[in-house]
């Protein structure tokens, strides 16, 4: 069975950002590990964000960030709580120095995926913490917040 | 680990002359200064003019932006300044748009009306060094209405100033994204366009592969990408602008993107100096020598910087620096040690300048034209990522050209293949890279460089400030030049409107008030991103 089996994830830029590479890459890596993706794409708002995750039902929504504008993201996890999405995995890869990464996992972001994070780790954290790894494996390990990974591979 | 080329060539342990078998000095290479110009364009190179060694500014405020371009000058940036646009003009909304916002200032210049010119230029010349102004493609008119509107200003026949201030509808395809559609921006590129050469004004655009290849592209397919799109513009202008191809060759200048695969980005500019030659001469028919010469500036690779021990791009950047000085480059900008993380610091911008004074003035790189011509190696490398270039520009060719292999999808696949390739090599250690996937050191043992802060206040008082100001300006006139444009934006695709734009660019028209009116006016929704309302009444 493939690590991601079941687990559905959005991967998406937010804001104006217009990085798409790493989100791209990531698209892939999850694909690839069975992972079911859905991929916004950029000039998505939080609000977008939100209820495509909703009308999509699913288990992870993924931020690719490299564009400073953390803001946005803070708005998206107040957004998630306030409709409901207290299980939702809330993940943000990208360029995010470590002041920021700290604030953000603070504010209820569950993992920041450093730039040189490998496929591996990704994939791991993903197929342990999602909300639909625990729907099909309740006894899973779920640590609370993570950290910022360095992607040592 | 791999040992090939990163378009997959294999790389042999030696070189020899039966590696460059049937090389012909005179036909394939050319004396420094002439034809096909694979050593470059002049003949003492550096010694006739130093390449202009510069850093991009622009983050937060127009004064704050103006401040940082004084520090350069004093650091002795002197040959040219360099600024780079926040995603808000980019995308041609205004700071007071709802999206707007959040996040203007914030990756670079909110260069959104003729009033954040003038302050970002206040007590700086026009003449007497090189104007850039970067971003995407979509606000390239208004840069340009910026530039003609303060020489107005300032008493300055616009023919005297240089440099470049647009850039090429393509790079939206290539990661430097904005959200106005193709056909829009290409139009207002050719507008452009026409417009600097009909007025002998010396500004370039970018047509550039660096955004192709920092996307994730490699050298060959970059070669063929930025070949591809000289080969659709100035055909363009040609053909639908009733320009002189000669004229149509000086609007673009490459801006290539330099890695740590030392002899093959030396090997990649040089192929490219060889193949336009060879395309404007015998496709386009070329008069003039300036018309064969690709006008290349360097970029050092972003993608190369690490997040992991930042230090190490200090290294990076000076072996990239290395190779961008022997290619022969007219000017060089650099990514800086903390480009993984946020915006330059001060003392990481200081660092990359100096490494370049350093290339240029300590290591007598810059004595010698084309160093390593005649290298087995170097010779062998220039030809294969000629060959595979080659390759990929018949199948374009094939395809009706770069806009018709982009409409099919070609490109896009392409880059996303390279890109995901780059990343499994990495991933399945093929390619090392120190400190990431070799050498790594636990995150509490990295050495912590000083990051560049964000003020996230200053975004909403950019937007505060616009949109108080907006109501100061003479509503009469501001209305008379929008419905003006708005009546030309009507006249069809090849009716210029480069004169109704600088009209309301000097009565204080804003970006997303040009562009929204130009969209109206081609029946899209006044506000790209649909949110607010068109605050004219066009009729
Ligand atoms: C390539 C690049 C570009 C390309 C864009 C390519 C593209 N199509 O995306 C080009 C040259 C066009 C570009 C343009 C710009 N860029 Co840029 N760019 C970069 C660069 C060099 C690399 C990013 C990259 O693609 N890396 C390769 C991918 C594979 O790695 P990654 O994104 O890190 O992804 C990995 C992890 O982060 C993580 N991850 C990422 N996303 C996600 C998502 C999920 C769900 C998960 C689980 C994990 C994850 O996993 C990935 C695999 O390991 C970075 C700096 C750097 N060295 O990282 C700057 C950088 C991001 N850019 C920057 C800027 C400012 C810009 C511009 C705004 C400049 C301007 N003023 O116009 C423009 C705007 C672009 C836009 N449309 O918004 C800044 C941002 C600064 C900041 N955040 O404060 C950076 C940090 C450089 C710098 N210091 O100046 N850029």
């Amino acid at each position: 069975m493939q690590a991601g089996n079941g687990i559905k994830v959005i991967v998406t830029m937010i804001g104006l950002d217009g990085h798409t590479t790493g989100g791209e890459v990531v698209a892939m890596i999850l694909r690839d590990a069975g992972f079911e993706v859905v991929y916004l794409g950029v000039n998505q708002t939080p609000r977008m964000i939100i209820d495509a995750a909703i009308q999509e039902d699913v288990d992870v929504i993924g931020i690719s960030s490299h564009a400073s504008n953390y803001g946005q993201i803070e708005e998206l996890v107040d957004l998630a709580r306030a409709n409901g999405l207290d299980d939702m995995l809330i993940v943000v890869g990208g360029n995010i120095p470590r002041e920021p990464a700290q604030h953000l996992l603070a504010k209820g972001v569950h993992k920041i995926f450093l730039p040189g994070s490998s496929g591996a780790t990704i994939v791991e954290y993903l197929s342990t913490e999602a909300r639909g790894a625990r729907k099909s494996a309740p006894a899973t390990r779920r640590s609370g917040a993570g950290n910022a990974d360095q992607g040592r591979m | 680990m791999k040992r090939e080329t990163d378009y997959g060539y294999a790389i042999k342990p030696v070189y020899t002359p039966a590696d460059v078998a049937g090389l012909d000095y005179e036909k394939d290479l050319g004396h420094p200064g002439s034809f096909p110009y694979t050593r470059g364009y002049h003949e003492s190179g550096y010694r006739t003019r130093m390449w202009t060694q510069r850093m991009t500014a622009g983050l937060g405020s127009s004064k704050q932006a103006n401040g940082v371009l004084k520090k350069y000058r004093e650091m002795g940036q002197r040959g040219g300044m360099c600024v780079i646009s926040d995603r808000v003009f980019s995308h041609c909304i205004d700071p007071d748009h709802p999206l707007g916002r959040k996040e203007a200032g914030v990756l670079g210049w909110p260069g959104c009306s003729l009033l954040e010119f003038e302050e970002l230029m206040d007590g700086i010349p026009l003449t007497g060094q090189s104007i850039t102004l970067l971003g995407s493609s979509a606000p390239t008119v208004m840069r340009l209405a910026y530039v003609v509107a303060l020489a107005h200003k300032r008493g300055i026949d616009p023919s005297e100033i240089h440099g470049s201030v647009m850039e090429s509808p393509f790079e939206n395809y290539f990661g430097q994204t904005d959200v106005q559609p193709f056909d829009l921006n290409l139009k207002l590129w050719l507008d452009a366009s026409e417009y600097v050469v009909r007025n002998k004004i010396r500004m370039r655009s970018s047509v550039i592969s660096q955004h192709f290849q920092e996307s994730g592209g490699n050298n060959a397919q970059a070669v063929a990408v930025v070949l591809s799109m000289y080969k659709e513009l100035c055909g363009k202008l040609v053909r639908e602008r009733g320009l002189d191809f000669d004229d149509a060759a000086l609007v673009p200048y490459e801006l290539v993107s330099i890695g740590t695969r030392f002899f093959e980005e030396i090997a990649k500019v040089r192929a490219l100096r060889r193949m336009w030659a060879r395309i404007a001469r015998d496709e386009f028919k070329a008069k003039t020598e300036k018309a064969c010469q690709m006008l290349i500036a360097v970029h050092t690779s972003g993608r190369t910087m690490t997040y992991q021990q930042p230090l190490n791009n200090i290294a990076r950047c000076a072996i990239q620096s290395l190779a961008g000085a022997m290619v022969g480059c007219t000017a060089m900008d650099n990514a800086t040690m903390d480009n993984a993380y946020a915006e330059p610091s001060a003392l990481a911008a200081r660092m990359s300048l100096n490494t370049q004074h350093i290339v240029a003035h300590e290591t007598g790189v810059a004595d010698v034209v084309d160093p390593l011509a005649g290298s087995y190696f170097v010779e062998a490398l220039t030809n294969e990522v000629e060959q595979e270039a080659t390759k990929i520009l018949n199948k374009i060719d094939e395809l009706g050209g770069l806009i018709a292999a982009i409409d099919k999808g070609y490109i896009q696949e392409m880059l996303r293949d390279e890109a995901n390739k780059k990343f499994i090599e990495m991933d399945k250690k093929d390619r090392l890279i120190v400190g990431v996937n070799h050498l790594e050191i636990p995150p509490e043992e990295d050495f912590e460089i000083p990051i560049q802060k964000l003020h996230p206040g200053d975004s909403e008082a950019i937007a505060e400030r616009m949109a108080k100001w907006k109501p100061t300006r003479d509503q009469d006139l501001l209305k008379a030049r929008i419905q003006q444009l708005y009546t030309d934006a009507q006249k069809g695709d090849r009716f210029n409107l480069m004169p109704s734009i600088v009209e309301a660019v000097e009565a204080y028209a804003t970006s997303g008030e040009v562009i929204g009116t130009i969209r109206k006016a081609r029946g899209l929704n006044y506000d790209p991103f649909n949110v607010i309302e068109c605050p004219f009444a066009l009729h």
